[in-house]
């Protein structure tokens, strides 16, 4: 048996071995942030929620409840961002 | 209303066509991540320590040099009818004492505090700002206008480098730290960590736990204002042109998907620059007072 066929396989599972890993880097950036949005994106919709309900329950508490709003909003926002940046590291830096 | 998701639709189908997979051949020469890569402008190494001037020094002096500039030239010219900078100025003004560092520490607290606090917020705004300001440092490509080899233009800011949050936040960390200590001696402060009502052998893991959280602000803090700007600069850039250079399409496909993300980009940067810019800014400051009141005041 020709020995060079063993350097031909050998050559193509490292090759496949390569792509395999670039698509795991893929997927893990892809997956990773995607569902990372899910939870902050109902987190960011049940805040506005509970916003609307106060203000329209006391119109007049409605400058205190803005800015607390925003503070819970960015918060929340934030968690988004952690999953992203994992993401990036895993596709970029491993 | 059919009209409409037809245009939609189009740029869609067009990609789904064989014609349009076939030519999807990812170009590799692309490489986003160079965007924020940092080049040594100016090369200094002392011992093992790379203090290069780079990109990253350029904006933060820049942001820091911008910033005691337009403060200290407003304040020289105040007058008693003042005019719409003026009144910006003084409204940024009142919401750091008031909103920001009153809101959260006692009186005293917020008068020794409220120049540390203020300014956090108006560095990380402007910094912030700055970023979204098409600035010529990209010294990776250059442009040749008349003979003369200008940098390329490029989005950076000094917050969208871990090491500027991350510095801004260790500041504030050993700050509340030394600020808690000094309000109540240290055996005291490291008990009132633990919640008010948790009492007997519930505390000791309660403690534990608490002190790890201390240990996450650290993370918090920082991360958020860096990614936030990060994630920020990432979709203008690859809304604004990167995804087309990057899937490499046929001419007819190129102009329909930049048509389409270029149209986003522009959503993108207005709420960039509208809302998270000054939002995050906002944020930072705010939990700097949060964790600066919390350590003095009696109860967790």
């Amino acid at each position: 048996m020709d020995l060079s066929v063993i350097n031909t396989l050998a050559a193509t599972v490292a090759e496949n071995e390569a792509i395999g890993r670039k698509a795991g880097k893929a997927i893990a950036l892809g997956v990773g942030a995607g569902l990372g949005t899910v939870g902050p994106g109902i987190g960011v919709g049940y805040i506005f929620g509970k916003v609307i309900e106060s203000v329209t329950r006391q119109p007049e508490m409605r400058d205190e409840i803005t800015s607390i709003q925003w503070l819970g909003f960015a918060l929340t926002e934030a968690i988004v961002f952690y999953a992203f940046i994992f993401g990036l590291i895993a596709f970029f830096l491993s | 209303m059919k009209l409409r998701l037809l245009a939609a639709l189009t740029p869609l189908v067009l990609l789904l066509t064989p014609a349009g997979a076939s030519a999807l051949q990812v170009n590799e020469n692309y490489r986003p991540q160079n965007e924020f890569k940092l080049e040594p402008w100016i090369s200094i190494h002392i011992g093992g320590l790379d203090l290069s001037i780079n990109k990253a020094v350029f904006y933060v002096i820049l942001a820091s040099a911008l910033t005691c500039a337009t403060m200290v030239w407003i304040a020289r010219r105040m007058q008693a009818r003042p005019n719409r900078v003026q009144v910006a100025v003084e409204s940024a003004f009142t919401l750091m004492r008031d909103n920001i560092t009153k809101g959260n520490m006692s009186d005293a607290m917020a008068r020794k505090w409220f120049p540390f606090v203020g300014a956090l917020f108006m560095f990380i705004w402007f910094s912030n700002m700055l970023g979204y300001l098409p600035l010529p440092t990209n010294t990776e490509h250059k442009v040749n206008i008349f003979g003369a080899h200008i940098p390329s233009l490029a989005l950076y800011a000094a917050t969208a480098n871990l090491s500027v949050p991350l510095a801004l936040t260790l500041v504030v960390w050993v700050s509340y730290h030394v600020e808690g200590v000094r309000a109540k001696g240290p055996v005291k402060y490291m008990k009132s960590w633990i919640p008010a009502g948790v009492e007997g052998p519930a505390a000791g893991p309660i403690f534990f736990i608490e002190a790890i959280s201390h240990f996450m602000r650290l993370i918090s803090l920082s991360v958020r204002l860096f990614a936030n700007i990060l994630a920020g600069h990432l979709l203008i850039l690859f809304m604004g042109g990167g995804l087309v250079v990057l899937l490499n399409l046929a001419v007819v496909g190129s102009v329909l998907l930049g048509l389409v993300t270029g149209t986003i980009a522009v959503l993108f940067f207005i709420l960039e620059v509208g809302l998270i810019a000054t939002l995050q800014a906002f944020i930072f400051a705010t939990l700097t007072a949060i964790y600066l009141g919390g350590a003095v005041a009696e109860s967790h």
